[in-house]
C-alpha cells in the first residue's frame, strides 16, 4: 500500500486495529495457558482433533481390553486352583485304591474305612468342581445356575464358551469345560469314585484294579485341562501387559496433540505481552503530536 | 484602468473568500472524527476584469477571487470498491460468528461431548459382557445409552435453536434493508433538488454514502451513480432503489411471519412500485450469510447428526434383536428413532435392565457374546468423527478467509481515509494560510485607503 496522505483518523484506526489484533493473540495464548490445552475447539486444529478423537477411542478400547484380560485372569486363576486341588483329591483316591488292592491282609473293616474316605473324597471333588468366580461356576459354562455338578455328580452346567475380548478381533475362552475335565454321566470322575468305593466295600479286586486305571486316566485328563487353561492364562497376561502399555503410550500421544506445551506457551505469552506493551507505548506517542503543538 | 474604488472590491472579494476558506477549514476540523465525513476543499476561481458594456474595453488585470465550489474529496470508483469488499467481509463475518458459536457447543475434543458418550457406551457393553447377568452392568448400559442419546439430542437442539435465531435475524436484516433503501430514495430526491437550486448538499451526500455502504453490508447491494447524481441500488442485479422510488425487500419462502421454518429454502423478493420481482440466488452481505447458514450449512450439520443417530439406532436395534434378554426371550428394539424427526427423536426404548439382550444363546444362559458384539458395532464413531472434522475445517477455513478479507477491507478503508479523511496538520496550514491572506487583503484595503487619502486630502495643496 502506498501512502500518499496520512490523516489522524487513519493512524488512530490503524493503531486500534493493531492493538486489537495483539490483544486477540494474547487472549488466545491466555486461553491455551488457562485450559492447558492446545485444541479447545475443532477449528483450532481439525486434523489434530481427528487424531485426538481416534486416540481417545483407542485408549478407551485398550483400557477395556486390559480390564477384560484381568477379569479373565481371575477366572482362570480360580479354575487353575480348583484343578490343582482336584488333582490331589483324585491322587489321594488312587492311593487309597492301591492300599485296598495291594494289602492282602486287608479285612472288611479296613476296606470299609477306605471306602468311606473315598466317598468323602468324591464329595470333596464335587465341591471342587463347583468352584465359583464372582458367583459363577468356572466349570459350568454359561449356566445361569450356581453349580456345575449336582450332589449326585450329574453335570448341570450349560456347555458354552465364556469369552473375553482381549484385543481387536481376538477373544479368549476363560472358563474350563467341566465335562472335559471331570467327564459326564457314567464316565465322570464321580461315577468312577462311586464304582471304586463299591468295589472296596465288596473286596472286588478286579473292580479295584479297573478303578485305579480309571483314576490314572482321570489324573491325565485333569492335568491336560489344567495345561490348556495355563496356556490361556499366559495369553491373557501378555494381552493385559500389552494393553496397559498401549494405553500409556496412547495417553502420551494424546497429550502431545491436545495439551499445550506450558513452557512454550508461557514464553509466547510473555513475548506477546511485551509486544502489546510496545504497541501501546508507540500508539500513545504517535497519536499525540500535531502541528498545533509547534504554532504559537 | 479600473475605477478608483475597483481595488477595494478586489480586497473585499479576497476577505470574503478567505472567510469561506476559514469556515471550511473549521468545519473540516470539527468533523475530523466524524464517521463517513469526507473532507471539503474550497476551490477558488480568479475573477476576470469586468467588461461594463458591449464594445467597451477595460484594461484591468482581474477583479479578485470567488468561491468556485466547495468540493467533497471523494472518489466514486474507490467508494464502489469499499462497498463491494465490505459486503464480502460482512458475509464472511456473519457466517463465521454463527458457526463459531455452534462449534463452542459441540465440545469436542473433550470428556463431556458426544464422542466421549459414545466411548462410554461402548465400554459399558464390554463391562456387561464380563458380567452378563449383573443388574449393575445392565443398568450401566441403559444409563450410558441414555447419556449418549441425550448428548446427541442436545447438540441437535443447539443447532436447531441457532437456526431459529438466524431466521429472526434474517427478518431483522430485511427490515433494516428496507429502512435504508427508503432513506436512500428520500436523499436522492433532496440532493437532486438542492443541487438544482445551488444549495450545498455535502452533508446529505455523506449521509447517502453511509446508507448505501450499510445496504452493501446488509445485503450485498450494488450502487450505480446516474448521470443526474442519483444513486440506483440493486440486490443481485434486481433494482431496489430507482431514483426517488424505493422497493421493499421481503422474505418469499423459508421463513414464516412468526420466524418459524416452513420447510422451503429461504428466498426473497422485492415488492416495488414497478412490480414484484423474485430474487434468484443468494444475496450477499449479512443477509447472504444468514441465507447460506439457513439453507446449507446448519441443515447440513444437522443432517450429519441425524445420519449418526439413524446409524446408531439401526445397527444397535438389529444386533440387539439377534440376542436374548435375561429371561431368554429375543431382544427387542434398543433405541427408538423416528427418521422423519431425526436425531432429536433418539431415545432408549428399554427401561427394564432385564430386557437388555446380552446373551447370544437362548434359554437365559449367562452368556455375554451379544453384548461383546454390540460393543463393536456400527460406523457411528467414524461418521461422527468425520462430521466434527468437516465442521471444524469449515470454521477454520472461514476464520482464515475472514482474516484476509478484513485485511483487504481495512486497506481499502485506509485508502478512503487517505482520499477523504481530515488531516489536522493540513487544516492548520490552510487556516494559517487563510489568516495570512485575510491580513494581507485587509492591508490592501488600508493601502488603498491611504492612496485615496493622498489623492483627496494632499493633492492640490501647492502654494497654500
Amino acid at each position: 500500500m502506498t501512502i500518499g496522505r496520512v490523516t489522524q483518523r487513519m493512524m488512530t484506526a490503524g493503531s486500534l486495529d493493531h492493538l486489537q489484533r495483539n490483544l486477540g493473540t494474547l487472549s488466545r495464548t491466555q486461553e491455551r495457558l488457562s485450559t492447558g490445552r492446545q485444541i479447545n475447539r475443532p477449528s483450532d486444529d481439525p486434523t489434530g482433533t481427528t487424531s485426538a478423537m481416534r486416540l481417545r477411542s483407542s485408549a478407551a478400547s485398550q483400557a477395556q481390553y486390559s480390564r477384560n484380560a484381568q477379569d479373565g485372569i481371575g477366572w482362570l486363576t480360580q479354575a487353575d486352583a480348583a484343578l490343582d486341588s482336584a488333582t490331589s483329591t483324585v491322587k489321594r483316591a488312587r492311593d487309597l485304591a492301591l492300599q485296598g488292592a495291594s494289602a492282602p491282609a486287608t479285612g472288611p473293616g479296613a476296606r470299609e474305612a477306605l471306602a468311606v474316605e473315598v466317598d468323602q473324597l468324591r464329595a470333596q471333588l464335587i465341591s471342587q468342581a463347583n468352584t465359583t468366580y464372582l458367583e459363577r461356576p468356572v466349570f459350568g459354562g454359561v449356566t445361569s445356575g450356581d453349580k456345575a455338578y449336582d450332589a449326585t455328580g450329574a453335570y448341570v452346567g450349560t456347555v458354552g464358551d465364556v469369552n473375553r475380548r482381549i484385543a481387536d478381533g481376538i477373544t479368549v475362552k476363560v472358563d474350563v469345560d467341566g465335562p472335559a475335565a471331570f467327564g459326564t454321566g457314567a464316565t465322570s470322575a464321580f461315577a468312577e469314585l462311586d464304582a471304586l468305593s463299591t468295589a472296596l466295600r465288596a473286596g472286588d479286586k478286579a473292580g479295584i484294579t479297573a478303578g485305579i486305571a480309571a483314576l490314572n486316566n482321570r489324573i491325565d485328563t485333569i492335568t491336560t485341562a489344567r495345561t490348556a487353561a495355563g496356556v490361556r492364562y499366559q495369553r491373557l497376561e501378555l494381552a493385559d501387559q500389552s494393553a496397559s502399555d498401549a494405553f500409556l503410550a496412547l495417553g502420551n500421544q494424546l497429550g502431545t496433540i491436545e495439551n499445550a506445551d506450558l513452557t512454550k506457551t508461557t514464553v509466547d505469552l510473555k513475548m506477546q505481552e511485551v509486544a502489546y506493551q510496545a504497541a501501546l507505548a508507540a500508539t500513545s506517542r504517535v497519536i499525540q503530536p500535531s502541528l498545533l503543538d509547534f504554532l504559537r | 484602468m479600473a475605477g478608483s474604488f475597483g481595488s477595494i472590491g478586489t480586497a473585499l472579494s479576497a476577505l470574503r473568500y478567505q472567510q469561506v476558506a476559514l469556515d471550511v477549514a473549521g468545519n473540516n476540523i470539527a468533523n475530523a472524527t466524524t464517521e463517513g465525513y469526507a473532507r471539503r476543499r474550497v476551490v477558488g476561481e480568479s475573477l476576470g476584469p469586468v467588461t461594463p458594456a458591449m464594445w467597451s474595453r477595460t484594461d484591468g488585470h482581474g477583479s479578485g477571487v470567488g468561491v468556485g465550489e466547495v468540493r467533497r474529496m471523494v472518489d466514486p470508483l474507490l467508494d464502489t470498491r469499499v462497498r463491494r469488499e465490505h459486503a464480502s467481509l460482512s458475509y464472511l463475518q456473519t457466517t463465521q460468528t454463527v458457526l463459531a458459536r455452534v462449534e463452542e457447543g459441540i465440545g469436542e475434543p473433550g470428556d463431556a461431548g458426544v464422542y466421549a458418550a459414545m466411548l462410554n457406551f461402548r465400554s459399558s457393553w464390554q463391562d456387561l459382557s464380563l458380567n452378563p447377568n449383573g443388574d449393575a452392568a445392565r443398568q450401566q448400559v441403559l444409563g450410558s445409552a441414555a447419556t449418549l442419546a441425550q448428548a446427541l439430542r442436545l447438540q441437535t437442539s443447539n443447532v436447531a435453536n441457532e437456526e431459529g435465531d438466524q431466521r429472526v435475524h434474517a427478518q431483522t436484516v430485511v427490515r433494516q434493508v428496507n429502512d435504508a433503501a427508503a432513506a436512500v430514495a428520500r436523499l436522492n430526491q433532496t440532493i437532486l433538488v438542492n443541487d438544482q437550486n445551488g444549495l450545498d448538499s455535502g452533508v446529505l451526500k455523506d449521509e447517502r454514502d453511509q446508507m448505501v455502504l450499510k445496504l452493501a453490508e446488509l445485503s450485498g447491494a450494488t450502487t450505480v451513480v446516474q448521470s443526474d447524481g442519483q444513486y440506483d441500488v440493486s440486490i443481485s442485479g434486481y433494482a431496489l432503489v430507482d431514483g426517488n422510488r424505493a422497493g421493499a425487500l421481503a422474505v418469499s419462502t423459508g421463513i414464516t411471519a412468526t420466524g418459524a421454518a416452513d420447510g422451503l429454502p429461504v428466498t426473497f423478493r422485492i415488492d416495488a412500485p414497478w412490480g414484484s420481482t423474485a430474487i434468484v440466488g443468494n444475496p450477499g452481505g449479512e443477509l447472504g450469510g444468514v441465507t447460506e447458514l439457513l439453507t446449507t450449512t446448519l441443515p447440513g450439520y444437522r443432517a450429519g447428526l441425524d445420519a449418526v443417530a439413524a446409524d446408531l439406532a439401526s445397527s444397535f436395534n438389529s444386533q440387539h434383536a439377534a440376542g436374548f434378554d435375561r429371561s431368554g426371550a429375543a431382544g427387542g428394539a434398543f433405541f427408538s428413532y423416528n427418521p422423519a424427526v431425526g436425531a432429536a427423536s433418539l431415545t432408549v426404548a428399554i427401561t427394564d435392565p432385564a430386557l437388555v439382550a446380552a446373551s447370544s444363546v437362548n434359554g437365559g444362559a449367562r452368556d455375554g457374546n451379544n453384548a461383546d458384539a454390540l460393543s463393536d458395532i456400527g460406523g457411528h464413531l467414524d461418521s461422527y468423527q468425520r462430521l466434527v472434522n468437516g465442521f471444524g475445517s469449515t470454521v477454520a477455513a472461514l476464520g482464515r478467509q475472514t482474516a484476509n478479507q478484513r485485511a483487504l477491507a481495512g486497506s481499502l478503508d485506509s485508502s478512503w481515509e487517505q482520499q477523504a479523511g481530515v488531516n489536522l496538520d493540513e487544516e492548520t496550514v490552510n487556516m494559517v494560510q487563510a489568516q495570512r491572506a485575510y491580513e494581507a487583503a485587509a492591508r490592501l484595503m488600508t493601502t488603498i485607503d491611504q492612496v485615496l487619502d493622498t489623492l483627496i486630502n494632499r493633492t492640490g495643496l501647492v502654494g497654500r
